[in-house]
């Protein structure tokens, strides 16, 4: 028998879980679909958000400035690991731009280690969404609520930002045909560097706006890391509507199992992409093109 | 260097694992550091023949050192099953299948998406062996007591029960797990697994069947995982959950690229180093966790700047000390690339005037052996991609014996039909007949076999092989079908292979050099090599999809006494622009003109025909 | 001082040898066509003048400044514009963004009402995503893009081809009234009669090799040069 209330509570979990999901894949998705590298060190990118914010929360007491200082500093990590080495790697083999990538990101979370150690690291919420909201039938944490809003905030302004600014149209052409954005007087490579340095931080903003729900470690970002892949592959790899709806879908999918057996969630996930790969090679709403 | 003298490595190699303990610990190593490298070592072979030589990055195969791992240690604990190595047997073999079921789904994609797939394959076999199937794993706390093994001689007993007589059982089977992985990759499957890796596309097309060999590496590279997961418990006295753990497969991947992938002794060579640093960064100067930050920061460097790995370094030095020319940098950066063809030209001009024009290699002897007649018949052939007509209704019949050209003017739509006929890609509607039979969309490997092979106007070459290496792979696809498991043949015991090798390369004027990397070849040798890897799959119809493009005047000349020396007594239909080349090879030309078919006839009569002096000029004919 | 120079080009695809020491010149306000069979070279020496291909060796000198080596963009901001031969419109894009992203790192930019203007069914359509449009419409979307950069010579790689005769009809006209106004332009193309209508001057390339140099008037004198070199 079905307790409704928590299946409710779990869809609404798997709403937030999937919201973030969505904000961290469409970073790693609009990385590949403009530069064709796979950035495996997204989900370092994930934690050193949560950390950045985490530190200057100790400073300053304050969550917004945390947030902040989050994704600013994950912005200039994105920003320095494409200047100084992902851009000599796009004319080298996929393999090598995942050798390198992964590389990167185990030095990222080793260097947290060596700093911080271990043992996760707690950031309360902020004091005005402490607590409990009752929803009807139900009663939810303050906190998630509020990060449903957050993250739907800030997937909405990464919308307004592809599709209603100019840098945006930029963008979105330089994934379609990088080329002939050359072409026509842009460098090119200076669009690559913003894209890598946005991806990274949608994933920075994330890892710090979830590190009251989830305490941060250096090792939070390698789940996050494989989650992301499920999602693009289910959404379609280079697609922003995709990383979207893949991010709903899987927040779902793992919301859902845990409610019957927490351990089968990965499985269902698995499963759920192998039908995707089987049923629709591209994903949902991705199209034929870059392998 | 693997396939240089016979023995020579294996020879080495027992050499080196007979030495290592009488001067490993000088060197600072313990007995337990030395088996661990010996397990990694191992593990690591089956994951360089994947990648190294198959080009297939996988991060998934913790899945199946653990799965191998916890099988044997299973039967060995819980169920008590007598004999060590059996089990150990027996987990790689259940490894193998598991491994089948996964490659079928991680194949069936390449590159980015085939990495990721084995990233969640990694994460989901480790949540599987943690919860769900605990009873079975013991959970986060491994399966303990794995007996070490037992060796019944007759009058004695040998128990491996301490370190070093540890050693030498797991160096036993180091050794066999290397022999086998040489033999493998000195077979005819290790051959085509690097042609796959360096160009699917054309491994396709000479007609082998790729998916086939993927799945074989992969099987391979989860049976040694497997195997060496089970010695794994053996030599912990436990099987640890932690060999299910996706940092395992990170830490395989990093081993073999800081040794050297492709050289099935990276992944021993970066586990030593792996483990030797992570040993003395941690006790010796007392660095605690931060070994990892060095190892991680060693391999970002190693990935950027030594690309093949330690061992590719030291060959790289080797080679320059050695003098011996590395193979030119490639054509993009050669300083005067005129020159160099120049010279090139010149030679292969003397010593084609030198050789007695080559007997034309007879055509295989396919099923259909007729002579005379339709080799090829191709009727309404229609092709629209999307909303664009490519080609339209076209009718076309070649006869055996014919060399027919294919013109026409830009968006004619030849090389769409060039594709078509291949079965590169199928047509929206319309039929092939090839020797009366019907290969409407049949895939291009399919009727390779047949005896229909194209040779490509932008040159699709095994680039890190060389040039008797490429003709092999071609050679290898005729002669022993589109798939078959040799994986421990000789390549020499294979009848008829070395003759048509040497027969091409003679065709195709390349006996000069025949062991030259491709990249050391000038332009021209390089489309002759393209199209000696059509002719060595022994084809009855020989498509030439421009042949001369990008040639120079004098390779010209060259490249039409050529084709006209190899089509003597086979079939063939060549596209190209250069119509005086054209029409002193062919005996009939077939004219396209916006995807449709205009006009055929003798290379005179389409000269004066005003029809296709209209489609070229467009109305100044009038004029 | 001719407004384009090119001397002795050599370039590679691959390492195909497409151009042999090709040299052409184009003065301001000319028309000058580029024709040849289909593998000639033609589209080669177009994208060697854009960066697009790298050049191995020769000189390219726009308005003075040599090029030849340098990125696209910074050919592109130097003034010269190429119309691609597939176009290669933006067609997640609509019209009005494909000519404003074209125009955002112009150094003089053209106003979009200017180039409306001359293409008034794009001003119809300027909402309409790229991949919508009909292959006229993208080619037009593709020159219109060129000249919002007012570019001080204009590459364009086979416009005509794929088209239907009403719409050749309609693209020439609009390219006449390019010339006139003084548009400096240098055509590749394979439809002959088109290209002679609108050059001044004509180039001839064979095999990677420029081959002859006329004027359109020399040419419609002797149509038997383009016979030899282009025809059967």
């Amino acid at each position: 028998m079905i307790n409704w209330a928590n299946f409710i509570s779990q869809c609404f979990n798997g709403l937030v879980l999937g919201a973030l999901l969505a904000l961290i894949s469409s970073g790693l998705t609009i990385i590949y679909g403009t530069l064709g590298v796979l950035n495996l060190a997204h989900g370092a990118m994930f934690m050193l958000g949560g950390y950045a914010g985490w530190l200057a929360f100790g400073y300053s007491g304050s969550f917004i400035v945390a947030v902040i200082a989050g994704s600013l500093f994950v912005l200039g990590v994105g920003l320095l690991t494409e200047r100084l080495i992902i851009r000599h790697f796009y004319a080298r083999t996929p393999e090598d731009q995942l050798l390198v990538t992964f590389g990167l990101g185990i030095v990222f979370v080793e260097t947290v280690r060596l700093f911080f150690g271990s043992l996760s690291k707690a950031v309360p919420p902020p004091q005005a969404l402490v607590g409990i909201t009752p929803l009807g039938f139900m009663l939810y944490p303050t906190y998630r609520l509020a990060l449903l809003g957050i993250v739907a905030v800030a997937l909405f302004a990464l919308y307004l930002a592809l599709y209603r600014t100019r840098i945006g149209m930029i963008v979105r052409a330089g994934i379609e045909d990088a080329v002939m954005v050359d072409a026509l007087g842009i460098d090119v490579y200076k669009v690559f560097m913003l894209v890598f340095g946005i991806g990274a931080m949608a994933a920075g903003f994330a890892g710090i706006v979830n590190a009251p729900v989830v305490s941060i470690a250096p090792d939070v970002g390698e789940s996050i890391l494989v989650q992301t892949f499920v999602v693009i592959v289910i959404g379609g790899v280079g697609s922003f509507p995709g990383a979207i709806l893949g991010g709903l879908i899987a927040g779902e999918i793992i919301s859902i199992t845990s409610m019957f057996n927490p351990g089968y969630s990965y499985v269902m996930l698995f499963v759920a992409m192998t039908l995707v790969l089987v049923l629709r090679p591209y994903g949902l709403l991705g199209s034929a093109g870059r392998e | 260097m693997l396939r240089q003298r016979p023995l020579l490595v294996e020879v080495l190699t027992a050499a080196g694992l007979i030495a290592a303990p009488f001067i490993l610990p000088y060197l600072g190593f313990t007995p337990t550091t030395i088996n661990r490298i010996l397990v990694w070592g191992l593990f690591g072979i089956g994951f360089d023949i994947l990648f190294g030589f198959t080009g297939l990055l996988s991060f998934g195969q913790s899945a199946f050192f653990g799965t191998g791992g916890m099988v044997a240690a299973y039967l060995l604990t819980v169920m008590n099953f007598p004999h060590v190595i059996t089990a150990v047997f027996i987990g790689a073999i259940a490894t193998a299948i598991v491994g089948y079921l996964v490659g079928l789904i991680a194949l069936r994609r390449t590159g980015i998406y085939f990495a990721m797939i084995t990233v969640a394959i990694a994460e989901v076999f480790h949540f599987v062996e943690f919860n769900p199937l605990s009873d079975y794993t013991g959970g986060e706390n491994g399966l303990p007591g794995v007996p070490t093994p037992v060796l019944h001689l007759g009058l004695t007993t040998v128990r491996f029960n301490t370190d070093w007589s540890l050693y030498w059982f797991l160096a036993f089977w180091y050794f066999i797990g290397i022999v086998i992985a040489l033999r493998i990759v000195r077979s005819p499957v290790g051959a085509i697994l690097r042609a796959i890796r360096d160009n699917p596309l054309r491994a396709a097309a000479v007609g082998h069947n790729i998916h086939g060999y993927k799945l074989t590496a992969f099987l391979v590279a989860a049976s040694y995982a497997g195997f060496a997961g089970g010695l794994l418990g053996i030599m912990q006295g436990f099987m640890p959950p932690d060999a299910f753990m996706f940092d395992t497969s990170g830490q395989l991947v990093m081993q073999t690229a800081i040794g050297g992938a492709g050289t099935l002794f990276g992944p021993l060579v970066g586990a030593t180093v792996w483990l030797y640093l992570s040993d003395f960064l941690q006790t010796t100067l007392n660095l605690g966790a931060t070994w990892k930050l060095v190892l991680g920061v060693v391999f970002v460097l190693l990935v950027c700047f030594l690309r093949h790995g330690l061992i590719g370094g030291i060959k790289d030095l080797y080679e320059l000390l050695t003098h011996r020319a590395a193979p030119p940098a490639e054509p993009q950066q050669a300083a005067a690339p005129g020159v160099t063809a120049l010279k090139e030209q010149r030679a292969a001009r003397a010593e084609i005037a030198k050789m007695p024009t080559a007997a034309a290699m007879p055509a295989a002897h396919r099923d259909t052996d007729r002579t005379s007649g339709a080799i090829l018949k191709a009727v309404g052939l229609t092709k629209h991609y999307g909303g664009l007509v490519a080609n339209s209704d076209i009718d076309f019949t070649v006869n055996h014996g014919e060399l027919r050209g294919v013109i026409g003017p830009n968006g004619a739509g030849k090389t769409t039909f060039f594709k078509l006929l291949t079965c590169e890609v199928p047509p929206t509607s319309g039929k092939i007949l090839f020797e009366g039979r019907d290969i409407t969309g049949m895939s291009v490997t399919d009727v390779s076999q047949l005896g229909l092979t194209k040779s490509y106007q932008v040159n699709q070459l095994f680039n890190r092989l060389t040039v008797r290496e490429n003709l092999t792979i071609a050679a290898l696809a005729e002669l022993r079908g589109k798939f078959r498991l040799d994986l421990l043949r000789r390549m020499p015991t294979i009848p008829g292979l070395a003759e048509q090798v040497e027969q091409t390369l003679k065709l195709v004027h390349l006996t000069a050099r025949p062991d030259m990397p491709v990249a050391a070849l000038a332009y021209g040798e390089k489309r002759r090599l393209e199209i000696g890897l059509a002719l060595a799959t022994s084809p009855s119809l020989l498509l030439l999809d421009e042949p001369l493009a990008g040639m120079s005047p004098s390779e010209r000349i060259e490249t039409v006494q050529l084709i006209r020396s190899i089509g003597r007594g086979r079939t063939m239909i060549i596209i190209d622009h250069d119509m005086d080349a054209l029409f002193e090879l062919v005996e009939r030309v077939t004219v396209l003109q916006e995807g449709r078919v205009l006009v055929e006839g003798t290379p005179g009569e389409i000269k004066g025909n005003k029809a296709v002096q209209e489609a070229y000029l467009g109305g100044v004919a009038a004029a | 001082m001719s407004l384009l120079e090119v001397s002795r080009l050599n370039a590679y695809y691959g390492d195909s040898h497409i151009l042999f020491d090709v040299s052409l010149n184009v003065e301001r306000h000319e028309v000058v066509a580029l024709l040849g069979r289909n593998g000639a070279g033609k589209s080669t020496t177009l994208k060697s003048l854009m960066g697009v291909v790298t050049p191995q060796s020769g000189s390219i000198r726009l308005d003075g400044s040599e090029i030849a080596g340098q990125k696209s963009h910074a050919i592109a901001q130097a003034g010269m514009q190429l119309v691609h031969e597939d176009r290669r419109i933006f067609g997640s894009l609509n019209v009005e963004e494909n000519l404003i992203l074209a125009g955002l790192s112009a150094p003089n930019r053209r106003p979009l009402e200017h180039v409306y203007a001359m293409f008034p069914r794009l001003k119809e359509r300027r909402g309409t995503r790229g991949t919508d449009l009909s292959g006229g419409e993208q080619q037009m979307l593709a020159i219109a893009r060129a000249l919002v950069r007012a570019p001080k010579i204009l590459l364009l790689d086979e416009p005509f081809e794929g088209l239907a005769p009403i719409i050749v009809r309609d693209l020439l006209a609009t390219c006449r009234a390019l010339a006139a106004a003084g548009q400096t332009i240098l055509i590749v193309e394979q439809n002959i009669s088109a290209a002679m209508t609108l050059a001044d001057r004509v180039y001839l390339i064979n095999n990677g090799h420029i081959v002859e140099q006329l004027t359109a008037q020399a040419v419609r004198s002797q149509p038997e040069i383009l016979h030899r070199h282009l025809g059967v």
